[in-house]
């Protein structure tokens, strides 16, 4: 393979199957490999030896704890527990006396004090240097539409996305570019649809696919593209806030749908610095729901509550469930 | 559900339930990491208990830098190392490793097995810690001491050499991708 033919080397493309470019590298080969047959080829091979590798299972037999392991085990418990009965002790014996414990009670104030002064500062800092404002529209725009169309369509399963109805952000806001047959609609979303209160929301380098299904791109897009459109028009936070609020109460913007949901599957998304590409998972949406009725956020409930719209001026409640594969069949690593 | 690295954050702090509780996830995991690189089942299960005990010795000084899966996998790589140490010790004064046991096993198992066991060394393990225990590259690269784009190339190299293993002993015996691409009940690695 010339690489005066392709703008990726053979390696990249692997590494982007592997989910290992950045978003952008990851967004060019994506694209080039919609229409390049031979990379598909090569793509096809190393799929093809990853599936093979499957072959090699190893029964496990159903391995216990051993009584050596326990013994280890209770042994550093033990230790565990002696190690704050202790501490507790020396708490007490600093207690009783009353002086000790003013001075030291001075010198936490003053140490805690301090310290929360130069961590509030330095987040402060770091919030206000990261993304403290909008970036100029074209760093928020992909210059290609076909990768942008390569990019939305890898966010569920080909044999969903392929009928979806494309849309693609332009200058004015979100443009259809395939109107497909089948409901669903697909996009990239960008940083503006986080929390509004994220240190994120204007960090341009997010990329976010996702596919809506039918019940959610009649309830939830319209959200997506009136944030959109309100980002585009130059509003205030404050002002964007507002107006949500304002939606959902003249019925303006709908409540979820029942059985509204999208797929987030795409290997060369880019969700935000902290996450990066993130696992494949699936979104559903209510009107605001106790996160107890799905089990989320329980421990190993596969469900957690998103916080995209927590404490927002949306009233709708998100839950996530990870799932194993990317859209494109290949296994995910565990969330 | 509980992160991994919060479990082992509550076992340090003296949580039985966390240990068990990474235990349950990570025996299997651990089992097949050990059956696919020693084809010794006896062992395999003797240093998944060892790879925990590494755990609870070293619970006090643990610092969440990685995750728990690849920290994991770094104790059960020097595990491996040293069984492998004490193997070619042994074999110096007459004792060698057992034989992979084959009795039982599927034909495509075995040409997978074979195809891989034709890869080097170095080559070999990158590639099961990428297919198998599914580990970044850079996580590969910080386990193995070496660049992340020496994992890069040598994994390339390995995929396509590996490919070739495959595919000519395939063109002798057509049914065995066949065989090995019906559905089975397996999970690859520390997933």
């Amino acid at each position: 393979m010339s690489t005066n033919r392709h703008p990726i080397e053979p390696e990249e493309l692997m590494a982007y199957l592997d989910g290992e470019l950045s978003a952008d590298q990851a967004t060019e080969a994506l694209s080039h490999l919609e229409l390049c047959p031979e990379c598909q080829t090569l793509a096809a091979d190393f799929r093809g030896v990853s599936q093979d590798l499957l072959a090699w299972e190893v029964e496990s037999p159903e391995v216990g704890i051993s009584s050596e392991l326990n013994a280890a085990l209770e042994e550093y418990l033990q230790k565990r527990q002696a190690a704050k009965v202790t501490s507790s002790r020396l708490e007490n014996r600093v207690m009783t006396s009353r002086w000790v414990w003013a001075g030291a009670l001075a010198i936490v104030c003053v140490v805690v004090g301090l310290k929360l002064t130069l961590t509030s500062r330095n987040q402060n800092e770091d919030r206000s240097t990261a993304y403290p404002s909008m970036a100029s529209i074209e760093k928020y725009l992909m210059p290609d539409s076909n990768a942008e169309i390569a990019l939305a369509r890898s966010a569920a399963p080909e044999a969903i996305s392929s009928d979806a109805k494309i849309l693609v952000l332009g200058w004015r806001g979100y443009e259809t570019a395939d109107e497909g047959k089948n409901g669903f609609v697909c996009m990239v979303e960008r940083s503006w649809m986080s929390p509004f209160n994220s240190a994120e929301f204007w960090n341009p380098k997010v990329r976010a696919p996702l596919c809506f299904n039918p019940a959610a791109a009649q309830s939830i897009l319209p959200l997506t593209i009136k944030r959109t459109e309100m980002v585009l028009a130059g509003l205030s936070k404050a002002q964007m806030i507002d107006s949500i609020k304002a939606g959902f109460h003249n019925k303006e913007l709908p409540a979820p749908e029942t059985g509204a949901m999208c797929y987030m599957m795409s290997r060369a998304g880019y969700l935000n610095d902290a996450l990066g590409r993130h696992v494949p998972h699936l979104m559903f949406y209510f009107p605001l729901t106790d996160k107890s009725s799905w089990g989320a956020d329980l421990r190993d409930s596969p469900v957690t509550l998103n916080p995209q719209f927590r404490d927002g001026p949306e009233p709708i409640t998100e839950f996530v469930i990870p799932v194993g594969k990317w859209s494109d069949g290949t296994v995910a690593p565990a969330m | 559900m509980t992160s991994d690295e919060a479990l082992m954050l509550e076992f340090q702090g003296g949580s039985r339930a966390a240990f068990e509780e990474l235990f349950a996830r990570y025996r299997k995991p651990l089992y097949v990491f050990f059956g696919r690189r020693l084809n010794n089942p006896e062992r395999a299960e003797d240093l998944v208990q060892e790879t925990f005990l590494a755990v609870i010795r070293a619970a006090s000084r643990y610092e969440p830098r990685a995750l728990v899966r690849t920290y994991l996998c770094g104790i059960a790589l020097n595990l491996l190392a040293a069984e492998r140490r004490k193997f070619s010790t042994s074999s110096t004064l007459g004792q060698s490793a057992p034989e992979p046991k084959t009795d039982g096993t599927p034909e495509y198992v075995l040409w997978v097995r074979q195809a891989m066991e034709k890869l080097d060394s170095p080559h070999r393990e990158i590639l099961m810690l990428r297919e198998y225990e599914q580990l970044s590259y850079s996580d590969i690269a910080e386990l193995l001491r070496i660049p992340v784009n020496t994992v890069r190339s040598r994994l390339f190299r390995s995929r396509l050499a590996l490919k070739s293993y495959l595919e000519s002993e395939a063109k002798t015996n057509p049914g065995l991708r066949a065989s090995a691409w019906q559905p089975h009940p397996r999970r690859r690695g520390m997933q």
